[in-house]
């Protein structure tokens, strides 16, 4: 079932290198699908029920009985389902993963039961294209049933050869095989939606609170990429007419199509909407895509589709640890009061008990970054901080401040307030004894932030989810040379720097997937992304890693330097523990 | 895919040798880890463990405990989770022994390895007992460290699967390449004490 190929010391592999061997890996899936003539009942249970338990032994290594799956490693370690199970290696696809010199091929439903041979489904002529030695590689026959058993207890393929002992040896009674078996035979058995043989069909979202200016920033990009892909290498005539080594490259692609989504109306309508474009032109995935306001319809959309949504322009992600096909850039305001809560953690000057009041509206941003910092402070073990919720029309004047300063004096004052609210916050700086550390929001302050006036400039820490200004500017070359070449005027280099982000990235992906256009497998291959520093102008760095679904981990806590244009002062490094 | 024409080349070299071949299966079977002695700096530079203490690595790695150091980080999916089954079987086997070594692993995906993800990977999924230390930091001074003991990879799922040793006799360093079995690990160990 499971090949895995230790490297060798002698070849030292740069990533590029190791992506081609998956994608050699990959490369040996075909399209046709094994027999499968199941009884009524799978080891006495229904077959749902059985995909159900199956699913729950491969993801999350717990049998049918509740209890941990058991097994041995490298000859003598015990694991048992809590450590690692199948989906570690295999990943959700069952399409494999390459990982510290180590190849796990595919095991889904189509490639198992059928041999394993070096040509997998290459062309009669892209055969002949090919090197005599390299079509003398080893086959392995298909697994059946009972050889699927003896591969998963034991080790031992179909060809006779045992396979490397990275491969766990599992302890599984004759019912649990079963259902595991019936499992894999239905893992990845057929493409996603939203792909036929030419086209690989894409949407972008965009809900009506978004200005045009905006909505352009995002599209424009979006769309000269969709329109672009593969067209200046001439992908598609390589993969039929290259040599042996393009078909491989290439086979798997297909234009693109991008449709726009737009929702409009309120969010408890976009369920409805998104469901209506969705029945009447699948997609395989959303890309992009943009709103002001919340994004959680749309991701819960894609929960239940289990569509792909890559990388969305929102500051309000659903932050959940469990949840699969969302990628964010960050978690948005929430990762700024989180930020701010583990500064303040780190600082040794301020005790334990020290009190904290945050002053917010009871409106989207203020809450999301409230709660960031209420739940990351608590989960130090620290008091619960007070809030300061102000009325839906309250009007922050000069008077308020002094009092709200008077009354909080010995405490961290947090204002999750935006510009406006914060324009007469110069009055706190009258107050003698006033609090010695205030916290603002770059999100919510914008452009303002560097009129905030002098005077507050050495107690307001500023939380700043970006890379530094002085630091950005060879990167933004990057992006606006790319615009500039795309005839796409700047407008919103923030926006259009995230969306440059994405075309950049999905080459790679794009290029691995082949023909085998499974969405999860598309996920993973996003996941086993490098770490990317150089394309993305406005984060000092993204990353990437199974089930990692925020890729920028940071925020700075900040200071502003004196005068009209002021620097910003890092006060914190990137990312704070 | 900028280099095509040498990924090309790349398929013909290795693709035979290492998707196709038996051999390779057998070679690495027969030959399980290289094991070398080496002397390495440790790098002067303060991390976090998974308890959000600061720890100064020098101080930490040169414990008057045996030592032993791996990378790994906590959403790995093939290497990490055999040699973290290895330290915590290590651990088991050893027992009350267990106490007086030092086992250290440092992630190679800081950012995302926060001492709260560190420590529920340890507790909840490997039943680490203490001694066994996990450590992140400033993406910089984990550069240091890994590129000190010669484990540097850019793309941490190119990471290598190693296990080192801090030598009782002479603080040297035992590098084991190549995944290992846990009685394998004890050997090395043992000959790491004298």
């Amino acid at each position: 079932m499971i090949k895995v190929f230790h490297m060798p010391e002698i070849f030292l592999f740069r990533q590029s290198s190791m992506v081609l061997l998956l994608l050699l890996a990959v490369f040996l899936t075909d399209t046709a699908m094994a027999e499968n003539k199941q009884p009524a009942l799978i080891a006495g249970v229904s077959h749902e029920v059985a995909l159900r338990l199956g699913e729950r032994m491969y993801r999350e290594g717990i049998l049918p009985s509740g209890e941990p799956m058991q097994a041995v490693v490298e000859g003598d370690i015990p694991v048992d389902g809590k450590m690692f199970s199948c989906v570690s290696c295999h990943q959700r696809s069952g399409m494999g993963s390459y990982e510290g010199r180590v190849i796990t091929l595919p095991i889904n439903s189509t490639n198992l039961y059928r041999p394993l041979s070096p040509m997998g489904d290459l062309s009669r002529s892209a055969r002949d294209k090919m090197p005599q030695w390299l079509l003398t590689g080893d086959t392995r026959p298909a697994y059946t049933d009972e050889t699927l058993a003896l591969v998963l207890r034991a080790g031992g393929d179909p060809g006779g050869r045992t396979i490397n002992d990275i491969m766990p040896r599992y302890f599984l009674n004759d019912r649990d095989m079963e259902i595991m078996i019936y499992y894999l035979k239905n893992l990845s058995p057929e493409l996603s939606p939203g792909v036929n043989a030419t086209t690989l069909h894409l949407a972008t979202v965009i809900t009506e609170d978004v200005s045009r200016q905006d909505r352009e920033a995002m599209l424009l990009p979006l769309q000269r990429y969709a329109e672009g892909w593969g067209k200046s290498r001439h992908l598609e005539l390589r993969a039929k007419k290259g040599p042996f080594t393009d078909e491989i490259m290439n086979k798997g692609y297909r234009k693109l199509r991008l449709s726009v989504w737009d929702l409009k109306g309120q969010p408890e309508s976009w369920k409805s909407q998104l469901e209506e474009y969705y029945r009447n032109d699948p997609v395989f995935a959303l890309l992009g895509g943009i709103s002001t306001g919340e994004w959680g319809p749309i991701h819960t959309f894609c929960e239940d589709h289990k569509i792909p949504a890559i990388l969305p322009v929102t500051d309000f992600p659903v932050i959940s640890d469990s949840d699969w096909y969302t990628l964010y850039f960050s978690k948005g305001l929430y990762q700024e009061g989180e930020a701010a809560a583990k500064y303040l953690r780190r600082l040794e000057h301020i005790p334990d008990t020290v009190s904290v009041v945050q002053v917010f509206r009871n409106n989207r941003s203020g809450l999301a970054l409230s709660n960031a910092f209420r739940k990351t402070w608590e989960g130090f073990a620290h008091p619960s901080p007070a809030n300061r919720m102000l009325g839906q029309d309250e009007v922050i004047t000069p008077d308020l401040w002094r009092k709200l300063t008077a009354l909080h004096k010995d405490s961290i004052m947090l204002l999750w307030l935006d510009a406006k609210d914060l324009s007469a916050v110069g009055s706190i700086a009258e107050v003698l004894d006033r609090p010695k550390m205030v916290f603002a929001s770059s999100s919510l302050l914008g452009e303002k932030l560097y009129s905030l006036p002098d005077s507050v400039r050495s107690f307001f820490y500023i939380t700043y989810p970006y890379r530094l200004p002085q630091e950005e500017k060879r990167y933004k070359t990057t992006t606006e040379t790319w615009l500039k070449n795309n005839q796409i005027p700047v407008t919103n280099l923030k926006t259009q720097s995230k969306m440059y982000f994405i075309s950049s990235l999905l080459t790679t992906p794009l290029t691995m997937i082949q023909s085998n256009y499974y969405r999860d497998y598309f996920l993973e291959l996003l996941d086993m992304m490098e770490d990317q520093t150089y394309t993305i102008a406005i984060y000092p760095r993204l990353s990437f890693g199974p089930g990692q679904r925020y890729a920028s981990k940071g925020c700075y806590i900040v200071q502003l330097g004196n005068g009209p244009q002021p620097e910003l002062i890092p006060r914190s490094d990137w990312v704070i523990y | 895919m900028t280099t095509h024409k040498a990924f090309s080349l790349l398929i013909l070299l290795f693709a035979p040798v290492f998707v196709f071949s038996a051999a390779a299966v057998q070679a690495a079977t027969e030959q399980k880890y290289i094991r070398t002695v080496e002397n390495y700096v440790v790098p002067d530079v303060t991390l976090v463990n998974q308890n959000g203490l600061k720890v100064r690595l020098r101080t930490l790695l040169s414990s008057d405990k045996p030592v032993l150091v791996d990378f790994i980080f906590t959403t790995c999916t093939t290497i990490c989770p055999v040699l973290s089954a290895n330290f915590s079987n290590f651990q088991r086997k050893l027992g009350p022994e267990s106490s007086k070594v030092q086992l250290v692993s440092i992630s190679i995906d800081p950012e995302h390895d926060t001492p709260e993800a560190m420590k529920s990977y340890l507790e909840n999924r490997y039943t680490a007992k203490p001694g066994w230390d996990f450590l992140t930091g400033s993406k910089k001074d984990i550069d240091l460290v890994i590129k000190a003991f010669d484990a540097y990879s850019q793309n941490k799922m190119a990471h290598l699967p190693l296990i080192l040793l801090r030598s009782m006799t002479d603080n040297r360093w035992i590098r084991i390449y190549g995944l290992i079995g846990t009685a394998e690990l004890i050997r090395e160990y043992q000959k790491a004490l004298k």
